[in-house]
């Protein structure tokens, strides 16, 4: 796997994370589209991204118990995999945020002083 | 604590594949139909909501690869993947799996074998207590070139009291001994001791106590110690053996201990593992009282060092002392004669003999598995070539070269490792059939295991080989170029000239290689064939050997056999009555040392011509034994000059002496007959010379020797040499009954036919020489089949050429001679490249060879003819096969 791939989906990682989470936080329960589409419409045309590129971030805060998903239908019948976040997610999600505002801080207190 | 439960989730997943697959492909599935409805809805048709969801989404398979990298731990995923592929890919190759398997565990498990060897004799420690500080003293002569020349009381003591470098020294005299109580005496072997001889080994007895300074006695102590062997053959294994008397030389002891059956004296030993230990102080009957410098008795010493003293160290103040003793005794001591002590480690002095043999042999093996490994990377790069199209199809599917790479690799290793496991497989089974191959005086025999150590290691061996002849095809392959390879591979699954190439590159290596064992293998060969051209000086057809063991009582007064006359007169009655056996032609007598190619504990002794001062007394040496009159007309050893002894020659008359030819010429520059020597303090007249005898085995060089009259010195040893007889077995109750019947204290023992004995010598020699020979034709075969598949399949891909050749009108020579030039030139450069690497590698072995120089023309020149031969045979047959395909078959193809 060529390294230099790996490390913008190192960076990726972390905050893509955080809006999974965030997002489910605020929606309750959603399956992968609904995550997705949640945050096309937040970021406009900001963060465009594929939508597969969703799993495996789901993965990974599946398996580290942060959420949790359960097969479900759709209010127009269809069946689909609806994630919740979980005790352990919520109290991550504080952490992870206040980390990254720390470090969002950290970074734009440093960009200023370039200036 | 959240790693830990991903890495568990994960490895749930690894189990759980096709659970984790299937939730996925539902869930995109799912997600998708939703995109599509979210499409519609917005007012597309169905066709094309499911087009702008796919666009939307992404591609699929890439994110579903993504979620499984995440999902599961990669690379073991992968690995099992490889694992399952390789399996599969390999059995569907029978052929080319079963021969791999077969050469690798051929390979593989000579390398074990040997090495398990080498493990055992010598890389394991010696199975005692801090074994590094366990050392024998030795005494030399060195003014007289005279080594281990043995040592007295006076000089023992000085070693234990004054050179401060051992904790304890013990005397270790193996002799022989006659143990009577049964309905016969037997003769057993006993290794006379000091008291602190267990203590020094930090040996205890697994039955009872050891002997140690508590029994400390000036003669030899009540106490004794059996071994494990005699225990069981000689009292049935009996528990109650504590406190049982034995009779031993017809002296009485008591039993204290049976040692443990792993047990063995770390030394030579007269001829087998000792049976019984005896202590004595050697200052009181029935040694010589009271001591006296000079008189170097005792044959040799262990010791244990002082802990933290290396032996450099331990030696520099044996230097110091030895200077010290030559100062305060010069007459003990003359300078010319140059006496200096001499530690050597135990270990070392157990194992030197056969270190050059087994590191030799190692090295072989080493040389087999790599030529094995070249082997398999032909056969690879074969394989890989006609799989270019697979690789190249993976390849254009995105696989990297470096997953191309550990593909390949976990087929090679996998077969390697199946390799492996057939060669424990093999060697578990036949351990018995092949230790029972190596020669019986390997020293540590008893102790060659085949353990768990072994066995991970011959899994290391194996995943090493795999890599190893698995990389440079697997490099090679993987650089498949998917534009051309497809394109070039569509045609007729041809691959490039450059993988061809690469096997030629093998096949001179392999050629190389093969060259190297080949003259190892023909220098011992040539070596085996001068020792067996030797002369040894006596004629071994027909000529049956029995020894006798006259015991030699503790109390002089109780020896009935003290004197030469009694000794003179049971000889002779034995010798008349052995002649009245059926089939006896000849018979003849000799004393301790007189039998050859076997080893006794008695050295060298110093003696001193007349007209020399007694400063340079020391400075000559010669072996010694005493033999009967007709010795020399039995054993057909030619008188050179003067007589042989006579039956005149008894102890009323003045003592005679034999010498042979090597003390001629040694010491006596021509007038030799008449002259007087003295030996032993006693003026002796030479009578006659005679021609050397190998005494010490046929690739040794002879040694000057005395022969004195058997009837002149008491002997405690007599063997009896007999000509006509054929059966061992039989001949030894024939001479038991008669031996017993004029004294039924005698044992009779050592019952053999002397060309075996000289077989049993060359054993080593013998045993190297057929594994080299067995290695070598491998390297051979291996040599020829890599150069028979190179050459076969060059044929095949130039058979069009060949056809157009032959249609424009070439004659069948010509096209076999351009069809073997590639073989030959592979050959011609494998050869030379080998010719010169073995030059640096036979010099090595320079210490295993006998009459030869390690730049030996006739091995020299004959490998590489003989190499070159079967290499051109090989070439030749795909060749002629060219010949023969009709052109018009060929050009259709």
């Amino acid at each position: 796997m060529p390294s230099e791939g790996k490390s913008r989906i190192q960076v990726l990682q972390g905050t893509l994370d955080l809006i999974v989470l965030r997002t489910l936080r605020s929606l309750g329960p959603q399956h992968a589209y609904g995550i997705a589409a949640r945050l096309e419409q937040v970021s406009g045309d900001l963060l465009k991204l594929n939508q597969g590129t969703l799993y495996p971030a789901l993965v990974r805060l599946e398996q580290q118990g942060w959420i949790k998903g359960k097969w479900d239908t759709t209010e127009n019948g269809r069946e689909a995999k609806y994630y919740a976040i979980t005790k352990a997610g919520l109290k991550a999600l504080g952490e992870e945020t206040q980390r990254w505002r720390q470090l969002s801080g950290l970074v734009e207190k440093l960009l200023g002083e370039e200036s | 604590m959240r790693h830990c439960r991903r890495l568990f989730a994960k490895l749930k997943n690894l189990f759980r594949r096709g659970h984790a697959e299937h939730e996925l492909t539902r869930e995109v599935a799912a997600h998708l139909r939703l995109l599509e409805d979210e499409f519609q809805r917005r007012g597309m048709s169905l066709d094309e909501a499911r087009i702008e969801a796919r666009r939307a989404y992404g591609g699929v398979e890439q994110a579903k690869q993504l979620q499984r990298d995440e999902r599961s731990i990669l690379w073991v995923e992968q690995t099992f993947a490889d694992l399952r592929f390789a399996c599969r890919s390999l059995l569907k190759t029978p052929g080319f799996t079963t021969v791999a398997v077969l050469t690798l565990a051929l390979g593989i498990g000579a390398n074990i074998a040997i090495f398990t060897v080498v493990n055992a004799v010598l890389l394991r420690p010696l199975p005692f207590q801090h074994p590094e500080r366990l050392v024998r003293v030795l005494d030399d002569l060195k003014g007289a070139g005279a080594k281990d020349v043995g040592m007295s009381v006076p000089e023992l003591e000085d070693l234990r009291d004054r050179s401060g470098v051992f904790d304890d020294i013990s005397v270790i005299w193996p002799v022989s001994t006659a143990l009577s109580g049964g309905d016969h005496a037997e003769r057993i072997e006993l290794l006379g001791t000091g008291f602190d001889y267990f203590q020094i080994l930090g040996a205890q007895a697994a039955l009872g106590r050891v002997y140690g300074p508590r029994d400390a006695a000036p003669g030899f102590s009540e106490a004794v110690v059996i071994s494990d062997g005699l225990w069981k053959r000689q009292f049935g294994g009996d528990p109650r053996i504590l406190g049982r008397r034995i009779r031993v030389d017809e002296d009485g002891y008591t039993i204290v201990g049976v040692m443990p059956p792993d047990f063995r004296h770390p030394g030579q030993t007269l001829a087998g593992d000792v049976e019984l230990w005896s202590a004595a102080g050697f200052v009181a009957n029935p040694f010589p009282t009271p001591p006296v410098r000079a008189k170097r008795f005792l044959p040799g010493a262990i010791a244990r060092l002082k802990p933290g003293l290396t032996v450099e160290q331990a030696q520099q103040h044996l230097d110091a002392l030895a200077a010290q003793l030559a100062q305060t005794y010069p007459k003990e001591y003359p300078a010319a004669s140059r006496w200096s002590l001499r530690l050597e480690p135990v270990e070392q002095n157990l194992t030197a003999s056969v270190r050059p043999t087994l590191v030799l042999l190692l090295a072989a093996v080493g040389f087999v598995l790599l030529m094995v490994s070249v082997n398999m990377a032909s056969l690879l790069a074969a394989r890989s070539s006609a799989r270019m199209r697979e690789l190249a199809i993976r390849q254009a599917l995105g696989a990297s070269r470096a997953r191309l790479v550990r593909q390949l690799l976990t087929e090679s290793v996998l077969v390697s490792l199946a390799g492996g496991l057939a060669a424990m497989l093999v060697l578990a089974l036949t351990k018995g059939s092949l230790l029972a191959l190596m020669p019986a005086d390997l020293p540590r025999l008893t102790e060659v295991h085949f353990d768990e150590r072994i066995v991970g290691l011959a899994c290391l061996l194996s995943l090493f080989t795999g890599v190893l002849f698995g990389f440079t095809p697997a490099i090679h392959a993987s650089a498949a170029d998917p534009n051309r390879d497809l394109k070039e591979g569509s045609r007729n699954g041809s691959p490039s000239l450059r993988q061809n190439r690469f096997r030629g590159a093998l096949v001179a290596i392999e050629v190389a290689l093969s060259v190297v064992l080949l003259s190892g293998a023909g220098l011992l060969v040539h070596s085996f064939w001068n020792t067996l051209r030797v002369n040894p000086g006596f004629d071994p057809k027909g000529l049956m050997v029995a020894r006798i063991w006259i015991p030699n009582p503790n109390d002089p007064a109780m020896n009935r056999y003290q004197t030469a006359p009694p000794i003179a007169g049971l000889s002779r009655e034995i010798l008349r009555r052995v002649r009245t056996l059926p089939g006896i032609e000849e018979a003849a007598m000799g004393g301790d040392n007189s039998v050859p190619l076997v080893y006794n504990s008695l050295g060298q002794t110093a003696f001193s011509l007349p007209d020399q001062s007694d400063s340079s007394r020391k400075e000559r040496s010669a072996e010694y034994t005493a033999v009967s009159p007709e010795f020399f007309q039995v054993l057909r050893t030619p008188v050179l000059r003067g007589r042989s002894f006579s039956e005149a020659d008894t102890d009323k008359t003045k003592k005679v002496v034999v010498v042979n030819e090597s003390f001629a010429k040694q010491y006596l520059s021509g007038h030799d007959v008449g002259q007087r020597i003295n030996f032993f303090g006693v003026d002796r007249e030479i009578v006659g010379v005679v021609a050397d005898v190998r005494d010490d085995g046929l690739d040794s060089p002879p040694v000057p020797r005395v022969y004195r009259a058997l009837y002149q010195v008491p002997n405690n040893e007599i063997a009896v040499f007999l000509r006509g007889a054929s059966d061992s077995a039989g001949l030894k109750q024939a001479v038991t009954r008669i031996v017993q019947a004029v004294d039924p204290e005698l044992p009779v023992y050592g019952v053999r036919a002397m060309p075996e004995m000289m077989a049993a010598s060359l054993a080593r020699r013998r045993f190297s020489l057929s594994l080299m020979a067995v290695f070598g034709a491998l390297a051979l075969f291996l040599a020829s089949l890599g150069i028979y598949g190179v050459m076969a399949y060059a044929v095949s891909q130039r058979a069009q050429e060949f056809s157009i050749r032959m249609a424009l009108g070439a004659l069948p020579r010509d096209i076999l001679l351009i069809a073997l030039r590639p073989g030959a030139k592979l050959t011609l450069v494998g050869v030379l490249v080998g010719l010169m690497a073995a030059q640096g590698t036979t010099r090595l072995m320079a210490s295993l060879l006998f009459n030869v120089s390690p730049a030996d023309p006739v091995t020299l020149i004959g490998v590489p003819i003989a190499l070159a031969a079967v290499a051109l045979l090989a070439c030749w047959i795909p060749a002629r096969r060219a010949v023969r395909i009709p052109p018009v078959a060929a050009l259709r193809s």
